[in-house]
């Protein structure tokens, strides 16, 4: 007595799926309608994506996270960093080591290894009691082993999400991601500048269109004066100061602008022997750690350094000599300091800008943008007064130029970037409200006639979406020997695969997928 | 219909020759690899040369010269003029190894197949891709991926799908992961339609890893005891390998004999080498994201790029490491005739040479007790020869002026043409000015380096560069000359633009012109032959890092392609391979001739339908691994744009047998019923469950192509209890459909 098989189990229908797999939903959890703390939250088919994992600058301990509360670490798939500052990755040990996060996390090569020596240092410079400590040195060291690399335009599969990057400009490693789930297209530019600069390209356009662009909107509605003249400005002020025997203080960041700030100073220096003595410094050990990053990861940079490369190092500077601490730093006469944190809140810059902030003859340069909350921003508006660490008040006699180098786009480049790669859905983010607004108006005006829906969404208010993809399946092999007519019934077996379906006959299975059938023979003695 | 799919081999198949396939999807025609080999012999390029044109692009997956050794001569003389796709070290790597085949070949030899501007201009039609990108051609809706491959820095297994349909080609892959690579990631494709694979290896069995061990002691044995050894290897593939561990052995006993790394092209191979980081294996980039050490700051090897340099090394035991590795040419050729003749010194092959070169005679085992050898110098032109060679550049060279100014005169624009008349040998146009500077005696001084490291990054504009010699193309016109206002304005880019071209251009076009004197100098080459008797140690140590027989078999019946495509390995190799795959791997087993066209366009039929909202809403899926399967019946309707789309059937479904999907081990089934409380034994291939219940798998092991894939199994017993318990346990292994 033989029986094959059993009969076909009962068809259930009780678990019908609803519009909510088709429902897309992006949340900002830091980053909506303001600067700092970048961490984009996004939602579709049951994957579940953060972008970015930075701190706010102007807060500290816990009050420097993204609203982690808000989500479910355990439920998130990937974790997307764009590049390595504070703003975009400083968060990653506490999530990564303190969060029930399980998923896989990915940078690019050169962001993993300056995101070591940049929060090691922040550690050790972020002077807050233990309990603020949002992790030590031990966390972001295991947290090394947890970040995975990817390369530029390569393409990573995770879960059936699919997701690249291009160069997005800004520092040395800035990528944008493109993720694909089930073929709908989200990119998050991260801090990005279409301008190639001395060292890095330009960002790239996509070559497809994505469904949703999350851009940031740090400069607004701004338009950034040319390259030449910024550089000739901040020569100028650097020049007229040395000149009358002023002292040039420059608060920057220690990593990314300040390098290109660092290679057009050592270029001045050479075309003008006449300052050869008076000494640049640059205080920053960590930037000399970096350089052997910077020397090594050339092919993130444009064509112009790696031409030089092969004859010299360009980033082996003849006129600039590094600063370890104050009490190594003789105050004599003119020179020229850059030196971090790039807002004055703290640190060697803040100690130097103590010193020479009352003597009309000294300068200090703000290269770049800063975060509402900092002592830098407020000198921008030039007070008459300030306070001093210390607590005393200080009259603010030097003068104070503000000349942005920072990479990030204006709205030339926002504009021209949007309208060639035409997303039929915006969401900006990384922008103070009020410039995000004017730039959302502008936009609105400027596209008016491509049917694009623009938002701004504040932090932890999420964007909604729609859309219906549609499935569609390839149906292969035996049972696709004909073409059916309209009206003919199909059976076969369904095979998912990440987002991609086939159809195919049971007997079919084992050439198609690695899955296999078998036959019970049941014999009866 | 698939989507069709041709191979034409137009070089090494059924033997040892260098890689270079015509592929033909849907009508787009690829030329993957496009190699040469040692011998520089053009009748080997024949069958390519017949389809250079009609080439729509080139793919190239190893930075050597069995890969794409042939392209700067395919660019000029072939008509090749396809874009080519590489990786970016396969693009700087090779680009070196071609320079560094030039210069070996143009000290011993009058070698004019092609230029050093030939290289250049053939690698500028290079688009450089990462590891895993899809990159898509536009308008053929075809995609290209390069894969890692192991083997050499850069390598690549070639991904390419159209409709969903893949095309892998995969050579020289090493599964093992090394020092500086990751081993290759051919495995996780799975069922491609067609795989283009090598049969290099098949019939070679790597013995396990004592390998390194006898590698270090040959070493160290021949250098204590006072002798010399040399490592022939290549340009700026295997060697890199090689380094690491002569590095790591170095510093591991504090040896101190020295190491020299000799090429034409050494210190620029290791410059590029250092920024290749993100290319590397996983150890080499960690060590560098923790600790910035860069593996390639080489702590124990000195870089060489001329001889005398060596010859100058204070004397004592020393290892070199020289290119190439055939010894048909290089430094390597020049230092085995000098060695070979010293029981002391040791001669160690790490690859198998190529055949028909010195290098593999070497390796004949016994070994030959005496070769000929030529032995070739340039030394420059002196007295009666030298005069006669100027009478004869200035005579050339009026007449190439005559037919140039007739040239002009018929064109109207300075394009290439004239140029190209002009400086069909940029010697001509140089040999006043060579014969004016001084005597360079030495034909390799310091500025030869600069010359190498800076030939590498040609300004885009220099389609042939030149000494300085401008043509005055300007026009005239009743008011003078004519303008471009653009000219007169003052550009914005101007400031960092002038400081570059201080520092990058001119600089190059100074040194670009001196490298050209150095070709100009009157020179001659003289050639002796000598008989050179081979009294040194020869050894081979396998290190060429490739899968050796066993595990491209593991590969292949791992990757399971619909259609297999066996190219370049010894006729035995190939022959051997293809019956192991008829009977292991799949049923369709290709091993095409040269200038063969065989169609593996698969026999897979297809069509696309959607699947509509209101049929998914009732599938339910279950989850197998990377899987969920569900049955569907549906009947067909069609959607608003034509489509066919499944919409859920309006009659009852029809019955149909039902289906256990899994992958059911006996092995596996034995642990997990005894854990159920039953008493299991194997005995005679079946399992004996219980008292009277037996399980056993029936028909041949499955096969993964092809054959019947579906396992038979059948359950034995009388009916009691304990049947109805087992039975219900052997179910639960699988998922029904």
């Amino acid at each position: 007595m033989a029986s094959v098989g059993q009969p076909p189990s009962l068809k259930r229908r009780d678990a019908p799926v609803s519009r909510e797999g088709d429902q897309l939903i992006i949340t900002p959890l830091g980053a909506g309608n303001e600067v700092g703390r970048s961490c984009v939250y996004m939602s579709y088919k049951g994957k579940t994506i953060l972008f970015d994992c930075g701190i706010h600058p102007a807060y500290s301990g816990m009050a420097a996270l993204p609203y982690f509360d808000e989500i479910d670490p355990s439920a998130i798939d990937v974790l997307l960093i764009t590049h390595f500052h504070l703003d975009h990755a400083a968060s990653l040990p506490y999530f990564l080591e303190k969060t029930t996060f399980k998923g896989r996390v990915f940078m690019t090569h050169a962001t993993k290894a300056i995101y070591k020596l940049l929060l090691t240092d922040y550690v050790k410079v972020s002077k807050v009691s233990v309990e603020d400590m949002l992790f030590d040195e031990q966390d972001i060291n295991r947290s090394m082993d947890k970040i995975e690399v990817l390369d530029f335009h390569q393409t990573v599969e995770v879960n059936g999400i699919k997701f690249w990057c291009y160069t997005a400009g800004h520092v040395l490693g800035a990528a944008m991601f493109m993720v694909d789930i089930a073929g709908v297209r989200v990119l998050y530019t991260g801090d990005y500048s279409r301008e190639e600069d001395r060292h890095l390209r330009a960002a790239e356009l996509p070559q497809f269109s994505p469904d949703i662009c999350i851009i940031e909107s740090t400069y607004g509605v701004q338009l950034h004066q040319p390259r030449n003249i910024r550089e000739k400005r901040f020569t100028d002020v650097i020049h007229s100061t040395i000149s009358q025997g002023g002292r040039v203080l420059i608060p920057a960041f220690a990593l990314g602008r300040a390098q290109e700030l660092l290679l057009i100073l050592d270029e001045y220096w050479s075309n003008h022997p006449e300052f050869h003595n008076i000494p640049i410094y640059y205080a920053s050990p960590l930037a000399k750690k970096c350089m052997a990053v910077y020397q090594t990861y050339i092919l993130s940079m444009n064509e112009r350094i790696r031409n030089q490369f092969a004859n010299s190092n360009p980033f082996k500077f003849k006129h600039i000599s590094p600063l370890n601490s104050i009490d190594d730093f003789s105050d004599v006469g003119p020179s020229v300091v850059m030196a971090s944190p790039g807002g004055l809140q703290s640190g060697l810059s803040r100690q130097l800008f103590d010193i020479w902030c009352s003597d009309k003859k000294n300068a200090c340069v703000i290269p770049g943008y800063v975060v509402e909350g900092t002592l830098a921003k407020t000198i921008i508006s030039e007070p008459k007064e300030v306070t001093l660490m210390n607590g005393l008040t200080a009259p603010l006699n030097m003068q104070v130029h503000y000349i942005s180098f920072s990479a990030h786009a204006d709205y030339a480049q926002t504009s021209t970037f949007l309208k060639e790669l035409m997303p039929p859905n915006i969401i900006l983010v990384h922008g103070e409200s009020h410039e995000m607004g004017r730039l959302k108006t502008k936009l609105m005006t400027e596209l008016a006639d491509c049917n694009t829906k623009i938002i701004t969404p504040k932090n932890c208010q999420s964007v909604e979406m729609y859309f219906n993809s549609e499935k569609m399946a390839k149906t292969i092999g035996r049972l696709a020997e004909k073409t059916p007519e309209v009206g003919e019934t199909v059976s076969g077996i369904l095979v998912k695969k990440g987002f991609t379906y086939q159809i195919m006959a049971p007997d079919d299975l084992h050439i198609f997928s690695q899955l296999s059938t078998a036959n019970i023979t049941q014999r009866i003695t | 219909m698939g989507t069709s799919v041709q191979v034409t081999p137009l070089s090494g198949v059924f033997n040892e020759n260098p890689l270079s396939y015509l592929v033909s999807i849907d009508g787009f025609n690829f030329l993957i690899d496009c190699g040469w080999n040692d011998h520089f012999d053009p009748s080997l390029l024949q069958p390519l040369s017949k389809v250079a044109s009609t080439i729509d692009a080139v793919l190239l997956s190893h930075p050597d010269t069995l890969h794409l050794g042939a392209l700067p001569y395919a660019m000029k003389q072939l008509g090749l003029s396809a874009p080519v796709f590489s990786t970016e070290p396969v693009y700087r790597l090779g680009l070196l190894t071609m320079y560094d085949q030039y210069l070996s070949r143009r000290q011993v030899s009058e070698f004019d197949l092609f230029t050093l501007d030939d290289i250049d201009s053939a690698f500028q039609s290079v688009t450089r891709l990462t590891y895993s990108q899809n990159y898509h051609l536009s308008g053929e809706g075809i995609v290209v991926a390069p894969h890692v491959a192991g083997h050499l820095l850069g390598g690549t297994v070639w991904k390419i799908t159209k409709d969903g349909e893949d095309v892998i080609y995969a050579v020289d892959y090493n599964r093992r992961k090394e020092k500086h690579l990751n081993g290759t990631v051919l495995e996780s494709f799975v069922r491609p339609a067609v795989l283009i694979t090598d049969a290099y290896n098949a019939l070679h069995n790597q013995p396990p890893r004592q390998q390194r061990e006898m590698f270090q002691d040959a070493i160290s044995k021949t250098l204590r005891a006072g002798g010399n050894v040399l490592l022939p290897v290549d340009s700026a593939g295997r060697v890199l390998e090689l380094l690491l561990i002569l590095e790591d052995y170095w510093a591991e006993h504090s040896l101190n004999y020295p190491i020299y790394f000799l090429t034409y092209v050494s210190s620029s191979t290791i410059d590029y080498v250092k920024s290749f980081l993100e290319w590397m294996g996983d150890s080499i980039t960690k060590s560098f994201e923790t600790s910035r050490d860069n593996a390639f700051l080489l702590k124990h090897v000195t870089l060489l790029i001329n001889k005398s340099e060596l010859d100058n090394a204070p004397d004592g035991p020393k290892l070199v490491l020289a290119s190439m590795a055939s010894l048909e040419a290089g430094f390597s050729h020049d230092i085995f005739v000098e060695w070979a003749s010293d029981v002391k010194n040791l001669v160690l092959f790490t690859e198998r040479g190529q055949f028909g070169t010195l290098a593999r005679m070497l390796q004949a085992d016994p070994p030959p007790k005496a070769v000929k050898v030529t032995m070739s110098r340039r030394v420059p032109l002196v007295g009666e020869e030298l005069i006669a060679y100027e009478e004869e550049q200035t005579r050339l060279k009026k007449e190439e002026a005559l037919k140039a100014s007739l040239v002009k005169e018929e064109e109207s624009k300075a394009s290439l043409g004239p140029d190209n008349n002009l400086s069909g040998d940029p010697m001509v146009i140089d040999a006043n000015n060579a014969n004016a500077s001084a005597d360079v005696v030495e034909p390799h001084g310091g500025r030869y380096r600069d010359i190498l490291i800076d030939g590498f990054v040609p300004p885009s504009t220099s389609v042939a560069p030149m000494f300085p010699f401008y043509e005055n193309n300007s026009e005239w016109d009743d008011f003078g000359e004519v303008i471009n206002p653009d000219d007169y304005i003052i550009k914005d880019e101007d400031m960092d633009q002038a400081a570059m071209h201080i520092g990058g251009d001119d600089g190059k076009l100074d040194e670009g012109s001196a490298s050209l004197i150095l070709d100009a100098k009157p020179s001659k080459v003289v050639s002796n032959e000598l008989t050179v008797q081979v009294k040194c140690l020869l050894i081979f140590i396998d290190y060429e890092g490739r899968a050796d027989g066993r595990s491209i078999k593991t590969i292949l019946s791992h990757v399971a392609p619909l259609k297999l495509v066996l190219v370049h390995g010894s006729a035995e190799a190939t022959e051997h391979l293809k019956q192991h795959c008829l009977k292991h791997v799949c049923p369709h087993v290709y091993t095409p001739q040269i200038e063969e066209t065989i169609d593996v366009t698969s026999d897979l039929c297809a069509y696309k339908v959607q699947l509509s909202e209101k049929l998914m809403s009732n599938v339910l899926f279950k989850k197998l691994g990377d899987y969920e399967i569900a049955w569907v019946d549906a009947e067909v309707g069609k959607t608003e744009n034509g489509m066919l789309s499944l919409l859920p059937i309006s009659t009852p479904a029809p019955p149909h047998k039902s289906v256990l999907v899994g992958d059911l081990k006996m092995a596996d089934l034995k642990p997990f019923l005894s854990s159920k409380g039953i008493q299991v034994e194997f005995a005679g291939g079946a399992l004996r469950c219980g008292e009277y219940v037996t399980i056993r798998k029936v028909g041949p092991a499955g096969q993964k192509g092809g054959g019947s894939g579906t396992q038979q199994i059948v359950i034995e017993g009388p009916l009691c209890e304990d049947y109805y318990k087992i039975r219900a346990y052997l179910y639960s292994q699988f998922y029904l459909l």
